[in-house]
């Protein structure tokens, strides 16, 4: 296994480049926001060294153009209009911090205790959000601060806060309800922690990207609202703010007179700093929710698969070669799947089995072209048919998809669009590829559903109205309806119960020996693949660890992961013992794995051996292959020897040195 | 059901709440604002003048608060609204029907263009993320919606009609604009409500536009997307069915939700075009201390903007079949 991977980008090794705040000063728009803050930030508090005039002196002709003096030139009030603007930084900034905090602060306290209260708390906090949600704002502050006047700015300041938290109030409601459910919290509360610890310890440190975003957009609400304000006369118009020097302009007819720089300066200005906040709002909020960001990292290109020697062993339906699948991070790249080959012959059902994070579902995702950024295919081809799947273009590759292969998810509750009818949904698989006649939709539908064992009546359900079990049939059927040569199952039956997995498992099996469907069915159940495929593969760290014939593997598993996996399920006959799981846990996909990635929880491992050698895959039995050194026949007999003696005392844990992270 | 009665009963409730807000809001003020707002006619109006004045506004009898507070909820309920001061002795109600129509005309239109046009540039921003055009938009949208309102309508106002003469200055109609619907009203009624409707629109499609664009992006990271995908659709089939149809409702949402903000806007653009609209004369009534008809013109607004929120619930409910089993 080589480190390099070709075209992938070099990432920084730095670690604090991977924390949020590195990635707040990598982020284009947060950096851009926060140096626009920081200027306004500045000319506030330099304001004095910057212009020798007061802000409010009214000393000077009015309507002096631009001059040495008055860089700006002066009001129709005779004040200097740069001292005004750079004073008016000061309290505009000040709006919109302190409001911005104020209506935050509101926003953390109600949506917490709303989801953290639960029950008639948060019912009646939720009618209040509701209420001020669709209170239109800012004549609610109008009216209000039109029995306020004249009390400076203060007054202003509360009556914004006070109407501008239900928005934000109303997002980390939603939030700390989702964080509510999570484990930890539970624990926390199990364990006896208070309401307050709980809330304040455990909860928001988890919310602070959220608050940081919301503050920020409170902010922006704040400045827009205290310019609106006053402009308008409400509020303290002996105040020097941006907002109140467009009052003033507008008053004294700015405009008519030829002076717009004293309208567009300051308007410019609030727009300018409003943009800094909504840019500051937006990259923490990209930052914190990592599924707005994206689409930044650079896809590397997949390297040329070595010019397939000879048209395909053999006549497989499917031919996987030196597949390489990878996820590009911040951290760097995670090697889900590892130059994997794989075979599928026609009407073969091919289990695929491996523990969670194996690289099972990335391999078969990528072999179909659904991964999605981050993860990419680094290299290797995939083969169906006659078709070079990695090869085709985006149409091409659209008619090719479920006509010639089809796809059953792992997530299959969440795969039918909730909002659609099902009839819509198994009838536009067919429409894509052809099929547009009414009645041949419609009866090729009922076919279908019949194959599966679902009612006609339900064509025109909506999904929610369906339960798990009868989605996953819809979704077989749906998989069924071209007749694909090849369906990938990803999981298919993991999240029904016993019952009701079982139903199905036949009726796939049934179907696919009528229709001569092959099949890659991936699980973590061993057992039943066992039961179940022609052949199976077992999926390690990424590679493919054995291969066999599902009787063989079962009878003679030869790779001691499979040896491990097999105890780790009660027999069905025999003497009850205790199951013991596989000790340790699989080596970091990130890192370059030198030699056999078991090898630490190997209980038949062979120092210096194999953490040495680079792995290969050797022939264990006709039709059985396994990627372990106790099966290569240049190491000597003794070592093997000695290791599966040793296996049968327990051993204490090992690890080698550290493999060096790729990049 | 039970979720329109549900959005029936905040309907209710948050309209009681804006009344409430009415009835304590003057009473909150050290001084009561009767006194206020006669002490603006002290030097001009002799005493007498003065109890007829208390008499004809209600103000001269005004008993303990509670029932202070029920006799106004049912002079609400009557629609009486009293008389406004500064317009004296025209009814409130008089000024607010007058008004109402220029407000929805203006605000309703350009609010549906606007969700229209920035939904569209959203789902194109959104759907085709990473390219440059489709991210370059989104600071571009983010500073056209943190421009203050009235400011970008003051430059529209100064540029297009005070230097280049192509609009005019103020108002909804000319003086004379012809007879009513009449072609030659039509045409004037457009010329003044072109600018009002430009800075509605170029500032307020950005927050569409920021919103549809995340809608987007996480229904992209759907499994039903993927599945679409994995079933060989059109590239159509997929944005129209899959994509637009469920990206739009948390939008409908977001709609209903914004639409205070949007009427506040449209108030400071009335404000600087003199547009005849609910928000000119809530200005009015501010400056004039005109209580009365700023109470009811800020019971109105929030009546209007309940009224549209409504509407999308409604809406909500045809197109989400979730909520239509009323498990949403």
């Amino acid at each position: 296994m080589t480190a390099v991977i070709p075209g992938a980008i070099p990432i920084p090794r730095r670690a604090w480049k991977n924390t949020s705040l590195g990635r707040f000063f990598r982020n284009p728009r947060s950096v851009f926001g926060a140096g626009l803050l920081l200027i306004f930030v500045l000319m506030g508090l330099f304001a004095p060294v910057l212009t020798p005039y007061s802000p409010s002196s009214l000393e000077f002709d009015a309507f002096m153009p631009f001059s040495a003096a008055h860089p700006l030139g002066t009001t129709a009030l005779g004040q200097d209009i740069l001292a005004q603007f750079l004073y008016g930084a000061r309290l505009t900034l000040l709006v919109g911090a302190v409001a911005g905090l104020l209506a935050t602060f509101l926003s953390v306290a109600f949506g917490l205790a709303a989801a953290y209260f639960g029950g008639w708390v948060d019912e009646a906090i939720n009618t209040l959000i509701n209420v001020f949600l669709v209170l239109p704002g800012l004549p609610l502050i109008i009216v209000a601060a039109a029995f306020i006047r004249g009390g400076g700015v203060w007054p202003v300041i509360v009556v914004i806060g006070f109407t501008g938290w239900a928005f934000g109030a109303r997002v980390l409601r939603s939030q700390a309800l989702a964080l509510r459910e999570r484990d930890f919290i539970a624990a926390a509360a199990v364990s006896g922690e208070g309401p307050l610890r709980i809330i304040f310890v455990e909860m928001l440190p988890n919310m602070a990207g959220l608050i940081a975003a919301n503050f920020f957009g409170a902010a922006l609400y704040a400045v827009l609202s205290e310019a609106g304000l006053s402009f308008i006369g409400v509020g303290d118009v002996s105040l020097v703010t941006w907002g109140t020097m467009l009052y003033w302009a507008q008053a004294k007819g700015a405009l008519l007179q030829g002076a717009w720089w004293w309208v567009a300066l300051p308007g410019l200005s609030i727009a300018l700093l409003g943009t800094s906040f909504a840019l500051l709002n937006f990259a923490v909020d990209e930052i914190s929710n990592p599924k707005l960001g994206g689409g930044r990292l650079k896809m590397p290109r997949r390297t040329q698969a070595a010019p397939i020697a000879a048209p395909v062993a053999g006549d497989a339906l499917l031919s996987i070669k030196e597949l390489s699948v990878g996820y590009l991070t911040p951290t760097g790249v995670v090697r889900a799947v590892r130059e994997v080959s794989l075979d599928v012959q026609p009407g073969e059902l091919l289990g695929l089995a491996g523990e969670s994070g194996c690289g099972k579902s990335t391999l078969a995702f990528a072999a179909t072209r659904l991964l999605d950024p981050p993860g990419a295919v680094l290299g290797g081809s995939v083969r169906l048919a006659q078709h070079d799947l990695l090869a085709l273009s985006p149409e091409e590759l659209r008619k090719v998809r479920w006509k010639e292969f089809s796809i059953v998810f792992q997530a299959s509750m969440s795969v039918l669009n909730p909002v659609l009818k099902i009839r819509e949904q198994v009838y536009d698989a067919m429409q894509a590829h052809g099929v547009t006649d009414k009645a041949k939709l419609d009866a090729r539908a009922r076919e279908l559903f019949d194959l599966v064992g679902i009612q006609m009546q339900y064509l025109d359900a909506y999904p929610h109205q369906l339960s798990g079990g009868m989605k996953q049939r819809v979704v077989i059927a749906i998989a069924l309806a071209l007749e694909p040569k090849l369906i990938v199952m990803d999981e298919p039956t993991t999240a029904l119960d016993v019952v009701v997995q079982r139903q199905i498992l036949q009726e796939i099996n049934a179907v696919r020996k009528r229709l001569g469907i092959s099949i890659i069915f991936i699980t973590h159940d061993l057992s039943l693949l066992v039961e179940m495929s022609d052949r199976v593969a077992i999926m390690y760290a990424g590679e493919v660890v054995e291969l066999a014939p599902a009787h063989q593997l079962y009878a003679h598993p030869a790779h001691p992961y499979t040896q491990q996996l097999m105890n780790s399920f009660p027999p069905m006959t025999g003497p009850r013992t205790r199951r013991s799981g596989i000790p340790g846990k699989p080596p970091s996909l990130s890192a370059e794995i030198v030699g056999c990635p078991f090898f630490e929880r190997c209980t038949k491992r062979m120092p210096g051996v194999c953490d040495v050698k680079p792995l290969q895959t050797f022939t264990v039995a006709e039709n059985q292959t396994a990627a372990c050194f106790l099966y290569d026949p240049t190491v000597p007999s003794e070592i093997k020897d000695s290791a599966i003696r040793s296996s049968q005392t327990p051993q204490p844990e090992v690890s080698r040195e550290p493999a060096h992270t790729i990049n | 059901m039970s979720y329109l009665l549900r959005k029936l009963g905040i309907f209710v409730f948050t309209l009681w709440v804006a009344a409430t807000l009415n009835f304590i809001l003057p009473r909150l003020v050290p001084g009561d604002p009767v006194s206020v707002m006669l002490a603006k006619y002290q030097g001009r109006l002799d005493p007498s003048a003065v109890d007829a004045l208390k008499i004809a506004y209600g103000l001269n009898d005004l008993g303990s608060p509670v029932s202070q507070y029920f006799g106004y909820l049912g002079n609400l309920l009557r629609g009486d609204f009293g008389r406004s001061i500064s317009l004296f002795p025209t009814p409130v109600i008089d000024v607010v029907m007058r008004a109402l129509p220029y407000t929805l005309g203006l605000v309703g239109i350009t609010t549906i263009l606007s969700f229209l046009i920035g939904s569209g540039l959203g789902l194109y921003s959104g759907w085709r993320r990473g390219k440059a055009g489709a991210d370059g938009v989104v600071p571009v949208a983010l500073f056209l919606n943190s421009m203050p309102y009235f400011w970008f309508g003051l430059l529209l106002l100064y540029i297009f009609a005070f230097q280049l003469k192509w609009f005019p200055l103020s108002g909804a109609l000319d003086p004379f604009p012809g007879d009513a619907y009449s072609a030659s009203w039509w045409g004037s009624l457009l010329r003044h409500a072109t600018l009002p409707v430009l800075t509605i629109l170029v500032t307020s499609v950005g927050g569409w536009l920021i919103t549809m664009r995340n809608n987007v992006i996480s229904v992209a990271s759907e499994d039903y997307l993927a599945f679409a995908r994995a079933k060989g659709l059109s590239e159509g089939r997929i944005i129209n069915r899959y994509v637009l149809r469920n990206a739009l409702l948390p939008s409908f949402t977001a709609f209903g939700m914004s639409l205070g903000f949007v009427v506040g806007g449209s108030i400071l653009t009335e404000i600087v075009f003199s547009y005849p609209g609910l928000g000119y004369y809530l200005f009015q009534s501010v400056t004039n201390l005109d209580y009365p008809l700023m109470q009811a013109l800020f019971f109105f607004i929030a009546l209007a903007v309940l009224v549209a929120n409504l509407a999308v619930d409604l809406l909500n409910l045809i197109l989400d079949p979730r909520i239509r089993e009323g498990r949403a």
